[in-house]
């Protein structure tokens, strides 16, 4: 079993063919999770804190994220850029994925947070693709980008924007 | 004038966002006509039919992973056009709430409305995002904790129905933050034991 630092979650909404394109192959080290097609939605049950602790009761494909992302270092979120946001099968995806933190509290930076279900939670990397994303959206994705990490991760986010999905071979070079 | 106040929870009951929904409609009362759309009318695609002739759209939403709903966020994206026509001219607000204390952690799911806005060609009203929505039934709207959330839906009534547009702003509870996080750790604790776990349990590492 690899060092938990050195895998990579990549969470992406690419058509098969897109991904087989343009994303490495999976390996121990380099786990991968298509959003496409879409999970089934949060409902806002809160099973996964106070029924399956860490698991959600919803019994399709999206249940099994939380235990990938228990297992990375570093979160790779490939997406269609939505409204300065994530696309809605990707968001479909993170909705499923709050039993990865605890409902407890903790207090960060003067405010309230999820306390951590998992010691060492990954880096994450926002990878946005989109025509004409307008500055303010750009803006927004910043600041997405650094709220989860902050309550999902460890707190350090990075965020690139490309115009197609062909461009994000790049940021997987 | 026609108001359209669009819930945007998931759940089919006891959600925070269509007390506040029902609250804002309360104090729209007369002054205009209110029709409240959830989430059955956003999957079945009835919605944009139901924007037709709006003056004003108000998306009250519980905040999910610092962001919309998957559910709401993908009918936002699918219907954009549908929505830009059907309601061309209504002015968009946004009441989002979370349940952390801090209202102000709301700020980047009302700039993604903000920029649905501007995707939809329509005005940006304002967006009031609300704390310690675990709270939301814990009295009457506008009494005792939630006192501050009955004078910040009043004065969004007015602004609504003067079609006005302003700064974001945030609303918290007449109530100890302290006390919040006790009461909420409880709670959690609670239901844990309904589903016969020990709270132990709760930290598990599947």
């Amino acid at each position: 079993m690899p060092n938990k630092k050195s895998v990579q979650l990549i969470l992406h909404d690419l058509r098969p063919d897109a991904a087989a394109d343009i994303l490495p192959p999976s390996s121990a080290r380099r786990l991968l999770f298509a959003a496409s097609p879409p999970v089934h939605r949060c409902v806002g049950c809160f099973g996964c804190w106070t029924k399956t602790p860490g698991k959600c009761v919803i019994g399709d494909r999206g249940a099994d994220f939380v235990a990938l992302l228990s297992r990375c270092g570093e979160l790779v979120v490939l997406s269609r850029m939505v409204f300065g946001g994530l696309s809605p099968d990707i968001k479909a995806v993170m909705d499923r994925s709050i039993g990865f933190i605890l409902p407890f509290f903790r207090h960060a930076g003067g405010e309230t947070h999820h306390a951590h279900r998992f010691e060492n939670p990954p880096d994450l990397r926002y990878v946005f693709y989109g025509e004409e994303i307008a500055d303010a959206e750009k803006e927004t994705a910043k600041k997405l980008a650094a709220a989860n990490s902050l309550n999902l991760g460890s707190g350090r986010s990075a965020v690139e924007f490309y115009q197609t999905v062909r461009d994000c071979a790049e940021a997987f070079a | 004038m026609k108001i359209t106040c669009i819930n945007g929870s998931p759940k089919t009951r006891r959600s925070a966002s269509a007390r506040i929904a029902d609250a804002l409609s309360a104090k729209i009362g007369g002054a205009a006509e209110c029709v409240v759309c959830g989430a059955a009318e956003l999957d079945r695609g009835e919605a944009p039919a139901a924007f037709r002739g709006s003056d004003a759209l108000v998306f009250v939403f519980p905040l999910y992973v610092d962001g919309i709903p998957s559910h709401l966020l993908r009918f936002l994206d699918e219907s954009l056009h549908d929505i830009a026509e059907a309601a061309s001219g209504a002015t968009v607000y946004a009441v989002v709430n979370n349940g952390f204390f801090e209202g102000r952690q709301n700020a980047v799911a009302l700039e993604i409305m903000r920029n649905f806005a501007a995707r939809a060609g329509l005005r940006w009203g304002l967006g009031l995002g609300v704390g310690a929505g675990g709270m939301i039934h814990a009295a009457p709207v506008g009494r005792g904790p939630l006192r501050n959330l009955g004078k910040a839906l009043d004065a969004l009534a007015s602004e609504i129905l003067a079609n006005q547009t302003g700064e974001d702003r945030v609303c918290e509870p007449n109530f100890p933050r302290a006390l919040y996080k006790a009461l909420a750790h409880a709670g959690w604790r609670k239901s844990a034991r309904k589903n016969g776990l020990k709270t132990k349990s709760l930290y598990a590492k599947p």
